[in-house]
């Protein structure tokens, strides 16, 4: 009984931390511009207002950096997912030469950095004549080692009944792939799909260096230069934040099963 | 060469192709160039040796970062480490509520790194900041060298808490009943179950999560980038946002090289310890 209690007290005290900042966020998002700049910090708005997210929602640059990140994310998503599976199927299901030999190729890049390899990436994607593109920001993270060896744990336990008998009635690879092994793994590709959907819209420092035009930002590098703040609107700027990371949260909120099926699927073996 | 190996390579070639373009060739480009004497343009002046090396290691101003990347290492890992940990074993046991809670120690996956570096900014901006009157203090956190660091590290923990919670709660859960029912019986208390057997029975992806944590540390740079631009007095500038500068705003290959050849030593090194470690779960692929 003692140690259900110390257990919840625990548990609420930490909750209270990890949830302070972003309800503190949202908290911000309704403040009048004089609770910003008030003698004492407000936890809530001395009088809430939707002002702010009109504002930041009539702001010229705004809509058009969160379709920016709504595009590069859902292109980085079906991208990782098919490049992905297909890789993963070939591993599980084929026998050819060099399989070792690629398969650590392939994994070994998660031994490189990509935070140390920005510049050489940078010059890459300059010399490609890709700067201000949609490919810029997606290309260089399209192939993940890690979601390799997930997708490939499971496809090894599947059993290899599924592929004979496929094959026997004459269906293609790329036929097995689409309507037997996706939707057998629908779990695994859906949660696959939704990490790399949210890594992409949320990352930062890469679509940082390889845009420049405004039309080309994503919102993630929009919301840390909207430069509500310098004309005094700081409620706008996290109206701006709340607006994005809402959607996420009411995602991750269904998805939760599936997300850390997935993330852990790992851990037990 | 036959129709089936074709075959196999085709489905390989995608992700074959991004991983040769955005990962060995950088590297191989980054390990030569750090042996080369390479001007602002691009051009190729000669080789280097060791020089680039050396003139690394007499900078001043990367020796500092080297140290400001540990004090950050030594803040974060430690706070990581318990809040983690604690927040996993107050949770293990299924309740009413655990469900609630499991959620809000997810979720800071959904909140990406600029949105909570824009947060924290405003929680320990000046000295009548949020924070500071929980606290009941008026201190400006961000306005000086070590209260600055340590609210990066406390940022660096929301970033990394929502992922490393899920492991560690799923250790706990994957725990056999069996062993913990036998534990009881013997009278183990609650804490004394949880220091003697459940957490050394976990200790595997304890120390994963400890490796992935001290990569992330030594990697720290978009949020410093965000939240201290390297100040007060470059007091934040960590290795990585170093690098970032030197290479994107000095366009200094030889500094821009050297760090990234060393980085990458340092993360296969670390890589290759844990793939020592956990040689066994990988061998059934």
């Amino acid at each position: 009984m003692l140690s259900r209690i110390s257990r919840a007290a625990a548990t609420i005290f930490l909750a209270a931390i990890i949830a302070f900042p972003l309800l503190y966020g949202i908290s911000m998002s309704f403040f009048t511009n004089i609770d910003f700049t008030d003698t004492e910090a407000h936890f809530i708005s001395s009088a809430p207002t939707l002002r702010n997210f009109m504002v930041a929602l009539s702001n010229r640059h705004y809509p058009r950096f969160i379709l920016n990140s709504f595009i590069t994310a859902s292109l980085s998503a079906i991208l990782r997912t098919a490049v992905t599976v297909m890789a993963a199927f070939a591993f599980s299901h084929l026998r050819f030469r060099f399989r070792r030999e690629i398969l650590i190729m392939l994994l070994g890049t998660m031994f490189i950095p990509a935070d140390a390899m920005l510049y050489p990436n940078y010059r890459t994607i300059a010399a490609l004549g890709l700067l201000d593109t949609y490919a810029a920001i997606v290309l260089p993270s399209v192939f993940s080692a890690s979601a390799l060896i997930l997708m490939l744990g499971s496809l090894l336990s599947l059993s290899s009944e599924y592929y004979e008998a496929a094959r026997i009635d004459g269906a293609s690879d790329h036929a097995y792939i689409m309507r037997i092994l996706c939707p057998m793994m629908q779990s695994v590709v859906a949660a696959l799909f939704l990490q790399a959907f949210i890594i992409s819209f949320n990352s930062y420092l890469w679509p940082l260096l390889v845009t420049n035009r405004n039309s080309m930002r994503t919102v993630q590098v929009g919301i840390t230069m909207l430069g509500f703040a310098d004309g005094g609107e700081y409620g706008a700027e996290f109206a701006a934040i709340t607006l994005i990371v809402l959607p996420f949260l009411v995602l991750l909120g269904i998805g939760k099963k599936h997300i850390s099926g997935y993330l852990t699927s790992g851990v037990n073996r | 060469m036959s129709k089936r190996n074709l075959k196999a390579y085709a489905y390989l070639a995608p992700a074959l192709l991004l991983a040769i373009l955005f990962s060995y060739i950088p590297l191989a480009e980054s390990i030569v160039s750090s042996f080369l004497r390479i001007s602002q343009n691009g051009a190729v002046r000669g080789f280097a040796g060791l020089g680039n090396y050396a003139g690394l290691f007499r900078s001043e101003a990367f020796l500092r970062s080297v140290g400001h990347t540990i004090i950050f290492a030594l803040l974060f890992l430690p706070l990581n480490t318990v809040l983690t940990i604690a927040a996993a074993a107050a949770t293990r046991r299924k309740g009413k509520w655990t469900a609630v809670a499991e959620f809000i120690f997810i979720s800071p996956m959904a909140v990406s790194l600029a949105a909570y570096a824009m947060i924290f900014k405003e929680m320990f901006r000046g000295r009548v900041s949020i924070i500071s009157r929980i606290l009941s203090t008026d201190i400006a956190w961000l306005e000086s060298p070590g209260t600055a660091m340590l609210v990066l590290a406390m940022l660096g923990v929301f970033l990394d808490f929502g992922i490393d919670y899920i492991l560690i709660l799923s250790g706990f859960r994957s725990i056999e009943r069996d062993v913990l029912d036998a534990a009881e019986l013997d009278g183990a208390g609650s804490l004394r179950m949880l220091f003697s057997i459940e957490l050394p029975m976990i200790r595997t992806i304890i120390s994963a999560t400890i490796f992935m944590a001290v990569k992330d540390a030594l990697l720290i740079s978009a949020p410093v980038m965000i939240l201290t631009e390297g100040g007060p007095f470059r007091s934040t500038e960590t290795v990585m946002y170093f690098y970032y500068l030197e290479a994107f705003k000095s366009g200094n290959r030889a500094v821009e090289s050297t760090i990234a050849t060393l980085s990458a030593a340092v993360s296969m090194l670390s890589m290759a310890l844990i793939a020592i470690r956990r040689k066994h779960a990988l061998k059934d692929i």
